[in-house]
């Protein structure tokens, strides 16, 4: 993927793209609004990571700029200012996605990928399909190798998920955030408890369990 | 500027405005009443002298001018107010108390003037006064002549003046008395105001306004003065205490994580141990402090803030039950009974998401230190007084009521729960969050003894209904 990194932190900056290249993404780095501006009129980028208070010209400054010029790149903020009004100020800006810093680079990982991969499916899939599992989002049924499986509304929501970013890790805080709408972390593991019932649902019965724990990141769904 | 400040106050200056205006107003009436009683004086006088003339001219018909010219004599040497002058009918003169007209060119008309009359004041000394007089041709061709002095004008209008005089100087006087008096008051009394803007100004929020109880304005301004310093106050001192709080609250767990990267370091150094496992662990250990710092950081916004931010109008009911369907598979999993019991078409204002997060910790909590075998139940009912009340009560060990306020105190972790993961924040947040509503968080007894767990514990949210 190619990634455009607007951050005036040049040693945040350069962790970004030490961690990014790590899995194969391509950084452009820019050092403040005005000159991220600029890169992301001269280029086109799958996923854009944008800071939020920089000199010259601030994040939601210059993303408002770039929606209004028409480009639809997706966007993640990171800010110091996590309050729900900053993640509102940010999304109303055209931001994709919010992270709120500190923040681990498996969590950017995460979340710059499933940006990207929204891009590529767009929004008017009726039918989801990871591997051999199938989810059909119009009759809310979901088959693995055609076998049916009986899942809860919020097990659904958590499938959904995980399968429009098959292949991907998604955080807990991630899974947290779009399936329940809490933008906490709770200290208890609630979000694995979830997660094991709906992987006894989906793998119980098959040789090959799709739905991975990734170490230090949060989870996978691998076809 | 050079003035004294108690002439420079505004009730002075109204003071002056006031007298300005009264001078002004008294002239007005002076001019007036002179206007008036000269027209009433000078009308009085011509009817005196109209009166007369009929009654010499009475006489000249029934007795000729003989009879008249005796009339006139007389009447000249008498103690009469008036004068009088006969005259041939070529203006020469015949008898009278003056020697001469005051019309000169007279055509035959009768005829009105106004001259002046010299006599001698009540003093002996002579003055001269203005007076009207009437000059007429007689049927027979003799003119005559009658006069009337309207001295008793100059006599009216300076007494009027006098009076008017003595009233303004007492006017003055009084005002400017006045004036001093209620601008040293204003004075006084602003000053004492102003003096505690000037500290507060300077950083001291600790000064207060007095009130005296007298209800004036000066103590409404008081009050609303104190009242904002209380504010400033309470604001500046919740940012200072939370800064405070933070370097407090990270201090001890960076210390730790140095101590230990240190402790590696040396380790890796000496080939003890692999330096991979060191960084894992210290990754680890940073996450730690950064949860921690984001907890630490809640906490200070919300007691900073006073009242929580973006609060909307929502169903406790619902929000619980979101929250339970959260936790219920992990109470499952560790083998506790959960229960939910909620009151319909409760209301609450707040800060949903906080709200939440408070509600998320308690039942972390819960789950925390509830044995295995244990009971877990969440109820959202509106209590008598009408507060709305969330209340988690589970079955384990409880919390011995002296240590029940401690444990809202920052970090506190009692002795049996140090094996137990976290960072002791989850109930001062919560606590916070409680404070941030107007509300308050209670701590009880759970249901007692149950199956050989502990006696429980029951914390309930009791937040303000918005219904």
């Amino acid at each position: 993927m190619r990634l455009l990194i607007v951050e005036d932190d040049l040693e945040a900056s350069r962790a970004m793209v030490t961690g990014l290249s790590e899995h194969s993404h391509a950084c452009v780095t820019a050092a403040d609004g005005l000159a991220g501006l600029e890169a992301a009129r001269a280029d086109q980028f799958d996923v854009m990571i944008v800071d939020r208070m920089m000199p010259r010209m601030d994040g939601l400054t210059m993303v408002e700029t770039l929606r209004r010029d028409g480009d639809r790149t997706p966007v993640l903020f990171l800010s110091a200012l996590g309050e729900i009004n900053d993640r509102v100020a940010g999304l109303n800006a055209g931001g994709d996605d919010y992270l709120v810093k500190p923040y681990a680079l498996a969590e950017l990982l995460a979340r710059v990928e499933a940006l990207a991969r929204r891009r590529e499916m767009g929004s008017v899939q009726t039918v989801l399909k990871v591997g051999d599992l199938e989810m059909d989002l119009i009759a809310r049924e979901v088959r693995r190798a055609g076998v049916e499986i009986d899942l809860q509304p919020r097990e659904f929501q958590l499938l959904e998920f995980l399968m429009r970013h098959g292949g991907q890790s998604v955080t807990r805080t991630m899974l947290l955030e779009k399936v329940w709408d809490y933008h906490f972390d709770p200290q208890t593991n609630v979000i694995d408890v979830h997660i094991s019932r709906l992987r006894s649902k989906i793998d119980k019965g098959f040789d090959r369990a799709m739905l991975q724990t990734v170490r230090g990141a949060g989870y996978r769904l691998e076809a | 500027m050079g003035l004294p400040r108690v002439f420079r106050t505004t009730p002075f200056r109204l003071t002056l405005l006031f007298l300005a205006l009264f001078a002004a107003a008294a002239a007005a009436f002076l001019a007036y009443v002179y206007i008036a009683t000269a027209g009433e004086v000078t009308l009085r006088a011509e009817a005196r002298v109209t009166r007369e003339m009929s009654v010499l001219e009475g006489i000249q018909r029934s007795g000729g001018i003989v009879a008249l010219n005796q009339a006139v004599i007389e009447r000249s040497s008498g103690d009469r107010p008036m004068v009088y002058l006969l005259m041939k009918p070529n203006g020469e003169t015949i008898s009278g108390s003056i020697g001469k007209s005051p019309i000169e060119k007279f055509s035959g008309e009768r005829r009105w003037t106004t001259f002046t009359l010299t006599n001698p004041g009540p003093d002996g000394a002579m003055v001269r006064q203005p007076a009207r007089g009437l000059q007429e041709t007689l049927p027979d061709g003799h003119r005559l002549f009658v006069g009337a002095d309207v001295g008793e004008l100059e006599f009216y209008v300076s007494k009027i003046l006098r009076a008017l005089w003595g009233a303004g100087a007492l006017m003055i006087l009084l005002g400017l008395a006045g004036g001093l008096m209620v601008s040293r008051d204003v004075s006084r009394n602003t000053a004492a105001l102003t003096h505690v803007i000037d500290r507060a100004r300077g950083g001291d929020l600790h000064v207060r306004a007095r009130v005296r109880g007298s209800g004036d304005e000066y103590d409404e301004l008081a009050i609303g003065l104190n009242d904002m310093l209380d504010r400033l106050e309470r604001s500046v001192g919740g940012l200072r205490h939370a800064g405070d709080a933070i370097a407090h609250d990270l201090r001890s767990p960076l210390t730790r994580l140095r101590a230990r990267l240190e402790a590696a370091a040396i380790d890796a150094e000496a080939g003890r141990t692999d330096a991979k496992a060191a960084l894992h662990q210290a990754l680890e250990d940073a996450d730690g402090v950064l949860r921690t710092f984001a907890a630490v950081l809640a906490i200070a916004r919300l007691e900073a803030a006073g009242d929580a931010p973006s609060q909307t109008v929502f169903d406790p009911a619902d929000l619980a039950a979101s929250i339970a369907e959260l936790y219920e598979p992990l109470c499952e999993d560790k083998g506790l009974d959960f229960e939910i019991q909620a009151s319909p078409d409760l209301r609450l204002k707040g800060n949903r998401e906080f709200i939440a997060q408070a509600l998320a910790n308690i039942l972390d909590n819960a789950v925390k230190y509830t044995p295995s075998g244990g009971a877990i139940m969440l109820r959202v009912r509106r209590r008598s007084s009408g507060d709305v009340e969330i209340s988690v009560t589970d079955t384990g060990p409880g919390i011995p009521p002296d240590d029940r306020t401690r444990v809202l105190d920052r970090f506190v972790r009692l002795e049996n729960s140090r094996n137990e993961p976290g960072a002791g924040l989850g109930l001062s947040l919560v606590a916070a969050v409680a404070r941030a509503h107007g509300g308050r968080l209670d701590l009880d007894e759970g249901p007692g003894t149950v199956d050989g767990g502990g006696p429980g514990l029951r914390v309930a949210l009791v937040l303000p209904s918005a219904s």
